[in-house]
């Protein structure tokens, strides 16, 4: 009886301890594959004087983001970003300031992707002495702790909340993306140009994300002139069929349809469903579609890709600067994988945090601030180039890219179509 | 001689919940920072999670029934506090977050989020409680995912009402959602609510009343056999949970300057969800309060320190690989405890401070007990 | 009516996969009165073997279905040791309650214990899709995945109710079923038989996991969640326990969601969905084709 108890506890203690060996290869795998990649970002930048060892001192920066949990896709991708920036600063020589050479170092916490959590790593963060902070990665997350990093004066930069109001005048919250109500313009100002008369909107009311930008694109589209003959939600971000709403978007005789999702539901749901429920418009999604190469099913009919438009940072072959090139290329060598947006905009937060440090001759928070808040300066980053307008989100251009199938391979490919501004 | 003991108890309980109260004051005049951005958030946050647990012990410990809603409830009362909280702030009730008026809207916010909580689970409690076990499992389960989206579809209130955005700034600067500063001030605040509400849930489960939802969850046949109205009880009992519930739920809404709705689903990544609840009151054991004091207290503990503290780090590697995964650390917990104590590990009893001088002899003789048994059923075994 | 056929066509496309995971759910619960929360989550372990193994079977010159195989294989084993592990020793000392929050338990520790494993980890997968052509028939487009779903529910339904009356583990699952300590007395090996009953169970949940990535190709560690909780409530709307009830409750419940998709709010399904499954228990407590059992004093 005993006996038999004890082992069951033994089996569960066994199943438990093959998972920490799951958990502690993948974390040798990752340090046997870093040294690697230092000595090729070193290789790389060699001719600078590359000294890394005799720094002044450590410049901690904290990393909030959901690392596991059901949004975990999202800060691990913003966490593998800033660590590349990071390595990549530390084997180029460091922060100079004031003539000394600083090392980065990160903290992570994960928040799981719920605001309380996301509060406690904050806190946590500020007592240990951290005042600048990269994170979170979901506008609802980053709302939760806008109010402290304000009150505490430690600054936050978003990689990837989107929500238009998170950051205010004068505060110390900053965003390396663009805010909803941008791409809400740019999306909306495509249409127009392009002589569409009819949209139609198919979007997600129980996200932040998708609702945020569903407002955006209404809002521009009654300006604009372009008439919204029909609009369809899902209650959430799991739902697995969009046949009926696109049915309804056939019946009322849309053109195009925005749809504001991630590419995880565009890929594989999505548009083969819209093509089957008989829509042959143009679809029109924003920056969460980037990647959706990465989910098309194999097997399927890839001919439903064509007409598929999405808004986007940066693209790779309009890379303005070398350090998108660089990045993209260095991302590649280091995980494996093409970066996606979260990726991106993860490495662009410690960029632009680099160059602050460096303008302010300081790290500290106030000071680090007050550099953010010049509206002058122009950061040179992954996604391009930019300047903060006075609330502190980037003023940048966005992308069009689109995907098509190619017969001849039997390929989707993603490229890029025009740069979009506004006015 | 009994009487004099139990006196003795509540006085020594007594003392030890005005020590705190007293604390808790004295903390909020002169704490330093680390107190105010490790200690105090801290301290709020166990304080709903112990009016659920405790909340919850009401329904599935003492009335016997499985709810995997309840965080629906915490959400109403979420909601509420921090609607009425923001409209008593554009009424001109109050200005400034301080101040007497300020106190008594919160206080009334509180009541407020309790009630219409209270009125929502009698709304669901007399259809789902007609049914048992596992079916009203899943109807709870129904009524808080349904709670859930009407919440979202709701204009003012939904995703994009007060999770971000301006109205959630909105209810940080003007409404309940308390900055660090505001939240030392007022952790007088949430421990009064706390004692008041366990006091209230304590003297419920000593009434007639706690003796009868008891009876029911014994054996529910015997007591309608006795003459007592099993559908009146289970609904009042429901209902009664829900309130504190809301309680919670306008708590949560002081701790958090945003609320989203993905916070009260059914599963979500944090510990604050209707499953962990759940957790939470069988680890401390269904049919003791105290216990889920504890239970959410200690499992608050250590999802904090597993995120924040420091003696993981001390650990060897293969655990920290663990760690990482926490859901997956209190999954395995919960499964290794309910093998060895299905009833929670302090089973359906109480303790008192006066008793924990005893315990160690108290765990002995337990344990002496238990030998004897298994060496009595070995005996059966071999003569058998 | 063009609206109306694509409504049920949807509907029944949804439909069909719920019924066959409520087919798994619903034979489990019927032999031991556990709601295996886990069961959702063995969808997702069929799903992520089905991704690794479908290309090996291509490459072999197989067709890509025949990979269900080794899914069911994979998924008999974790169903047997979720039993063996977690169930067993809980059913021993617990009640019902302590079963049903053991099971929620496991289905947390087999999402978690996926997403750690570095092969799969959390990214969203997207498997390779079969039977991907679709039939136009009078300007509406059926999936043949979504025929071949329904043809397979319909034939599992039939070969578990041939299973379970005709062979003798199918009897002495029934016997269990009905009177445990009898059926020991009756000289049955009621451990075997349960065990025997989650090998089938969970390797239901591998052919479901076929038909699903079929018609919905994503994979993500929490899949198994929604997907769980939806074919639960199909089983308990259809009468938990009856075979072609489960067929029934999700064949309604995909229909439901389907038309307050189309006729009242597309983000109140879920709202709908449970108020039916509540008004449905509050009429027939044992559900539209369950049998309402009085309880023994």
């Amino acid at each position: 009886m005993k006996k038999k108890k004890l082992i069951s506890l033994f089996m569960a203690a066994g199943m438990a301890l093959s998972l920490a060996a799951c958990g502690s290869s993948s974390s040798s795998e990752a340090a046997a594959s870093a040294p690697a990649s230092e000595a090729s970002a070193a290789v790389s930048a060699a001719g600078s004087e590359a000294a890394s060892g005799d720094f002044a001192g450590t410049i901690t920066l904290g990393v909030i983001g959901p690392m596991t949990g059901t949004l975990a896709v999202y800060g691990t991708h913003i966490s593998n970003g800033v660590e590349l920036a990071v390595e990549q600063i530390n084997a180029d020589g460091g922060v100079s300031i004031g003539g000394e050479a600083y090392a980065l170092a990160t903290e992570t916490k994960d928040d799981q992707g719920d605001s309380t959590e996301c509060l406690n790593a904050m806190n946590a963060l500020i007592s240990d002495g951290i005042g600048l902070v990269v994170g979170s990665a979901t506008s609802g997350c980053t709302s939760a702790i806008t109010s402290v990093a304000n009150s505490e004066g430690v600054v936050l930069i978003t990689p990837s909340g989107t929500a238009d109001a998170l950051t205010t005048e004068m505060d110390y919250v900053f965003r390396t993306c663009f805010k909803d109500s941008f791409q809400g313009q740019l999306a909306a100002k495509y249409a127009a140009d392009n002589g569409y008369t009819k949209v139609g909107i198919v979007y997600c009311s129980a996200d932040t994300y998708s609702a945020g930008l569903r407002d955006a694109f209404s809002a521009s589209c009654a300006e604009l002139g372009v008439n919204v003959v029909a609009e369809e939600s899902v209650a959430t971000m799991t739902d697995v069929d969009y046949t009926n709403q696109f049915n309804k978007m056939v019946s009322a005789g849309a053109e195009l349809v925005f749809i504001p999702f991630y590419y995880d539901v565009t890929g594989p749901y999505l548009v083969p469903q819209a093509r089957q429920a008989g829509f042959s418009g143009v679809l029109l999604g924003c920056d969460g579609v980037d990647n959706t190469e990465t989910t098309i099913p194999d097997g399927a009919d890839l001919s439903v890709y064509n007409d598929f438009y999405f808004i986007n940072h940066y693209a790779e072959d309009l890379a303005a600067t070398d350090v998108s090139s660089c990045f993209v290329s260095s991302f590649k060598d280091k995980y494996g994988e093409s970066p996606n947006n979260f990726d991106a905009l993860g490495y662009d937060a410690v960029l632009v945090y680099k160059k602050a440090m460096e303008a302010a001759g300081s790290y500290a928070a106030a000071d680090v601030q007050a550099a953010l808040a010049d509206t002058s300066v122009v950061y040179e980053i992954a996604s391009g180039k930019f300047s903060f307008d006075e609330t502190g989100t980037p003023i940048k251009s966005g992308v069009l890219m689109g995907y098509s199938y190619n017969e001849g391979d039997a390929a989707v490919t993603k490229s890029s179509i025009q740069t979009l501004e506004v006015e | 001689m009994r009487q004099d003991k139990t006196a003795k108890r509540y006085l020594i309980n007594g003392i030890a919940l005005a020590l705190l109260m007293a604390v808790s004051v004295c903390i909020s005049l002169t704490g330093g920072n680390t107190i105010k951005l490790k200690v105090v958030p801290a301290v709020w946050q166990c304080c709903y999670l112990i009016i659920m647990a405790a909340s919850l012990n009401l329904v599935l410990g003492f009335l016997g029934q499985l709810s995997l809603g309840h965080c629906g409830f915490m959400a109403v009362g979420a909601y509420t506090a921090a609607l009425i909280s923001l409209a008593f702030q554009r009424a001109g009730i109050y200005e400034a977050k301080s101040g007497a008026a300020f106190i008594l809207v919160v206080i009334a916010s509180f009541i407020a989020a309790g009630l219409l909580a209270a009125i929502l689970g009698l709304i669901v409690g007399i259809p789902a409680l007609r049914l048992k076990g596992d079916y009203l499992a899943i109807i709870t389960l129904g009524f808080g995912m349904i709670i859930v989206n009407l919440i979202n579809n709701i204009p003012f209130c939904g995703q994009q009402g007060l999770s971000q955005g301006a109205a959630s700034s909105a209810l940080y600067a003007n409404g309940l959602g308390f900055s660090n500063d505001e939240k030392m001030k007022y952790m007088w605040l949430g421990i009064l609510a706390v004692i008041l509400c366990m006091t209230v849930m304590f003297m419920f489960v000593r009434s007639k009343y706690g003796r009868i939802i008891r009876a029911i969850r014994d054996n529910e046949i015997a007591a309608s056999a006795s003459g007592i109205n099993v559908s009146f009880y289970k609904v009042m009992t429901f209902a009664f949970s829900a309130f504190f519930a809301g309680v919670a739920g306008a708590l949560y809404s002081c701790c958090n300057s945003a609320l989203a709705t993905t916070s009260f689903a059914f599963t979500n990544g944090s510990i604050l969800n209707s499953v962990f609840i759940v957790v939470m009151v069988v680890i401390g054991g269904m049919g003791s309060l105290t216990g889920s004091v504890v239970a959410a207290i200690g499992m608050f503990l250590l999802n904090y320190t597993i995120k924040n503290g420091a003696w993981v780090n001390a650990l060897p590697g293969f655990l920290q690989g663990i760690f990482t995964y926490p859901m997956l650390v209190y999954s395995v917990a919960l499964i290794i405890v309910i093998m060895f104590r299905p009833r929670g590990i302090m089973g359906t009893s109480e303790f008192a401070l006066y008793d924990i001088p005893k315990w160690p002899a108290r765990i002995k003789k337990h344990f002496a007990k238990e030998a004897a048994k298994s060496e009595k059923r070995e005996e059966a075994a071999v003569n058998e | 009516m063009i609206t109306f056929i694509q409504f049920l066509i949807t509907g029944l496309r949804l439909g069909s996969v719920y019924a066959l995971i409520a087919l798994g759910y619903t034979m489990v619960y019927g032999i031991i009165k556990l709601i295996n929360f886990a069961h959702g989550d063995f969808i997702m372990v069929g799903g992520y073997t089905l991704y690794f193994t479908i290309p090996v079977m291509m490459r072999l010159g197989l067709p890509g279905w025949t990979a269900v195989i080794l899914a069911v294989i994979v998924c008999a084993c974790v169903g047997m040791l979720v039993e063996l592990l977690a169930y067993r020793p809980v059913r021993k000392k617990g009640t019902n309650l302590t079963a049903l929050i053991t099971a929620i338990a496991m289905s947390f520790v087999l999402e978690n214990l996926a997403q750690a494993i570095p092969a799969i980890g959390p990214d969203p997968r997207v498997p390779y899709t079969l039977f991907s052509k679709t039939v136009t028939i009078g300007g509406v487009s059926i999936s043949t995945a979504t025929f071949i779903t329904i043809i397979v529910s319909a034939l599992v339904m039939i070969g578990l109710y041939l299973f379970t009356q005709k062979t003798r583990i199918g009897r002495a699952m029934r016997c269990v079923s009905e009177d445990k300590q009898a059926a020991v007395l009756m000289g049955i090996n009621v451990n075997r038989t349960i065990i025997i009953t989650f090998a089938i169970g969970a390797g239901l949940a591998a052919v479901a996991a076929l038909m699903y990535i079929a018609q919905y190709p994503k994979l993500y560690t929490t899949m198994g969640a929604t997907l769980g909780i939806y074919a639960f409530v199909a089983a308990v709307l259809g009468g938990i326990g009856s075979l072609p009830g489960a067929m029934l409750g999700g064949m309604v419940i995909g229909i439901i969601q389907s038309a307050t998709n189309t006729y009242i709010s597309s983000s109140m399904s879920d709202t709908f969905v449970y108020l039916i499954l509540i008004i449905v228990l509050m009429i027939k407590p044992a559900g539209i084709l369950g049998k309402n059992v009085g309880e023994k004093v």
